[in-house]
């Protein structure tokens, strides 16, 4: 069992600081894109308590295969920011090349899955992986993550059945930030303009017992009750498969194509209670491991040190075009090294 | 022994040689397979490398690519080609797309058998030849064998690959017999099979077509160089170009319908590269381009007649 002891406050703080260099870096890659050195970003503003929660409880030795929106659980994970953001602004230092758009991140070696963008397409993949752990009867659980509008998919219910009936070492996370872009997930009181359409009637907690297993919800902006619970379920995994459902709020527009003003109004306004970064000072307040003055001084930190660094990737140079062709089979085909060629 | 013989004889060898290889679908553990080419490897294996999955294939495809990045080699049988459509998404985002979209990070060494084509009166959802759905997907490798020796020597060169294969059995070839070694043997999968030389003209084929061209090139004497291409994609140029060369006509024999089909890239590939070589158009012979008709299969499929009426025009082009 998880105790509170489990977490010092030293990882506390770490994580709170990690929570504010993820809102300061979102606004700041935010406005990359709208100056023209991203041609697309996915905000993040709403998300920080669960990733950073979910990025604290993972172990070594856990898998986590993660969505589009899933930067600060990265971070948090431990993967050095240098990785992470040649990835974000597609330098030559990607490992992938700038293969893929911000945040499809793949790190074999940190045991992190490869981002697809297909909304769900990476949880069948998820039921695989954790069979082989349990075939090789390796240390550590699964966890995949996805957004509410992915529990419309096959590619849910699928994986979901398929990891109740292997018993997988699973934990299912689903990021319900009430939105799939327009799409209300639960009209009532996420500020939707049109509350007749939806992503599902039925709670998508509760839909883990209908494939033989538990779902519970829990408060996405809280990351301590995040990272408690995760921490919980990747243990309990084990013995079989869980549904986590946290409840938080895309403060943000779903990407950097839409204006969400044309389907809702913000019901999480910035600095409002229900801020995962408002509601995490006060946890911490509470727990008196923080107070206004280290509020003010780490979000002056962490104001110059995200500016520096996307001053600095926004600049980097782009990857080598020859590099383009490279990777596709194991064994080179003709037709590949006469296309060589075309790309001047 | 038979074609499902030599593939079961495959599987046997793979999954003895090396335990990270799994099979999983639909009815493969107990029943042994829908056409028996799992049959008996549960019972040899065990439960835990023979998996009976729920029917989804979705399911079945995402859950072998996850094994396969996580270095398990899964071998999934699809019970029916035409039912894979369903896990499609998984092979063009997911399985193809893995190696590049990462720069190998991740690969999919991963094989997916199929059953493909017609010959068992299966009607418009037992005989579909979805061969260009996969060629036409960059980084997949597609490969079918003709006989019981090929079925098993591709399959094991298929196993060993480091690149997602799909594998697709024609299942009109299911119980042709042929020799077949029980030792383990591979078969190199960049290279067609030239099954017999001649001068006049080449016949490029493969899968279920093959044993009516040879059937129909014997009967009628015809003095024709026949390929088997084994691999469709990356096919073997350097076997066509050679054969064509000599001959300088060229016809071109598939089960699947002729528009936009291997046939239509084999025979640009020809012209853009041997236009100079030829004596007359490239032909096709192929399936008709309607879904296959339940009751009148054998009206659909490429036959003798068609295949002789397209020689002559070739051998008597001036
Ligand atoms: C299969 C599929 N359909 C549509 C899209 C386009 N699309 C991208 S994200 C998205 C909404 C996803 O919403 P949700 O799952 O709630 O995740 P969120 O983006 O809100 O985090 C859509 C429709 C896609 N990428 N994949
Ligand atoms: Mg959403």
């Amino acid at each position: 069992m998880i105790e509170k002891t489990d977490i010092s406050k030293e990882d506390l703080l770490n994580a709170y600081r990690n929570i504010v260099m993820e809102r300061f870096l979102d606004k700041k890659m935010l406005n990359a894109s709208k100056q023209g050195f991203l041609p697309f970003y996915i905000p993040l503003m709403g998300h920080e308590a669960i990733h950073i929660g979910i990025g604290l409880a993972i172990r070594n030795t856990d898998f986590f295969y993660p969505y589009y929106r899933d930067f600060g659980a990265i971070i948090e994970r431990g993967i050095p920011l240098d990785m992470a953001l040649s990835q974000v602004f597609a330098t030559e230092d990607d490992n992938a090349l700038g293969r893929s758009m911000p945040n499809h991140f793949s790190f074999k070696k940190y045991n992190i899955g490869a981002v697809i963008t297909t909304v769900a397409g990476h949880l069948t993949a998820a039921t695989g992986i954790a069979y082989a752990y349990k075939y090789r009867k390796k240390e550590g659980s699964i966890i995949t993550t996805f957004g509410d509008g992915a529990t419309s998919t096959p590619d849910f219910h699928v994986a979901m059945n398929f990891a109740g009936v292997y018993n997988l070492p699973m934990v299912f996370f689903c990021e319900n930030n009430q939105f799939a872009i327009s799409v209300p997930t639960y009209p009532a009181e996420n500020g939707a303009f049109d509350q007749t359409y939806m992503e599902t009637r039925g709670d998508i907690y509760k839909k883990a017992e209908a494939y033989g297993f538990k779902g519970i919800r829990i408060d996405g902006t809280d990351f301590v009750e995040v990272y408690r619970q995760t921490r919980k379920a990747l243990e309990n995994a084990k013995n079989g498969p869980i549904l986590i459902e946290a409840m938080s709020y895309r403060m943000g527009p779903h990407s950097t194509a839409d204006d969400p003003n044309k389907y809702r109004t913000n019901t999480v306004p910035e600095g409002s209670a229900k801020d995962p970064l408002i509601a995490s000072q006060k946890a911490l307040k509470d727990m008196d491991i923080l107070d206004d003055s280290m509020i003010k001084s780490i979000n002056d930190e962490m104001d110059r040190k995200t500016t520096e660094l996307v001053n600095k990737y926004e600049r980097e140079p782009k990857p080598d075009k020859h590099t383009m062709l490279d990777n596709l089979y194991e064994e080179e085909p003709w037709y590949i090294s006469e296309e060589r060629g075309d790309v001047q | 022994m038979t074609m499902v013989k030599a593939l079961n004889s495959a599987l046997d060898n793979a999954m003895e040689r090396d335990d990270s290889v799994i099979l999983l679908g639909e009815d493969v553990g107990t029943d042994g397979g829908v056409f028996r080419v799992t049959d008996g490897l549960l019972n040899k294996y065990g439960k835990e490398r023979v998996i009976d999955t729920p029917l989804a294939e979705l399911g079945i495809m995402g859950f072998g690519i996850g094994m396969a990045m996580e270095g398990l080699k899964a071998i999934p049988e699809i019970q029916f080609q035409d039912f894979l459509y369903t896990g499609m998404d998984q092979i063009i985002n997911q399985m193809a797309k893995l190696r590049y979209r990462t720069n190998g990070d991740y690969t999919v060494p991963m094989v997916l058998r199929t059953p493909y084509a017609g010959g068992v009166h299966g009607g418009p959802y037992h005989s579909q030849s979805g061969e260009v759905y996969f060629t036409h997907t960059q980084g997949l490798t597609v490969v079918t064998p003709s006989t019981p020796y090929d079925a098993k020597g591709l399959l094991l060169s298929s196993i060993e690959l480091n690149d997602p294969v799909i594998f697709l059995e024609p299942k009109r070839s299911y119980f042709i017999k042929g020799e077949v070694p029980e030792d383990y043997y591979k078969i190199d999968l960049r290279k067609a099979n030239v099954l017999k030389e001649g001068d006049d003209l080449t016949v490029i084929t493969y899968g279920p077509s093959v044993p009516l061209v040879q059937n129909t090139v014997k009967k009628n004497n015809v003095n024709a160089e026949i390929i088997d291409l084994r691999t469709l994609n990356p096919f073997d140029i350097n076997t066509i170009l050679t054969s064509v060369k000599k001959t300088g006509r060229v016809l071109i024999v598939h089960e699947a319908p002729k528009m936009f089909g291997v046939g239509a890239e084999l025979a640009a590939t020809i012209a853009e590269k041997a236009i100079d070589y030829l004596s007359a158009p490239i032909l096709r012979v192929t399936g008709l381009d309607i879904p296959v008709p339940f009751a009148l299969e054998d009206y659909y499929v490429p036959n003798e007649r068609r295949i002789m009426e397209a020689v002559n025009k070739l051998l008597n082009y001036q």
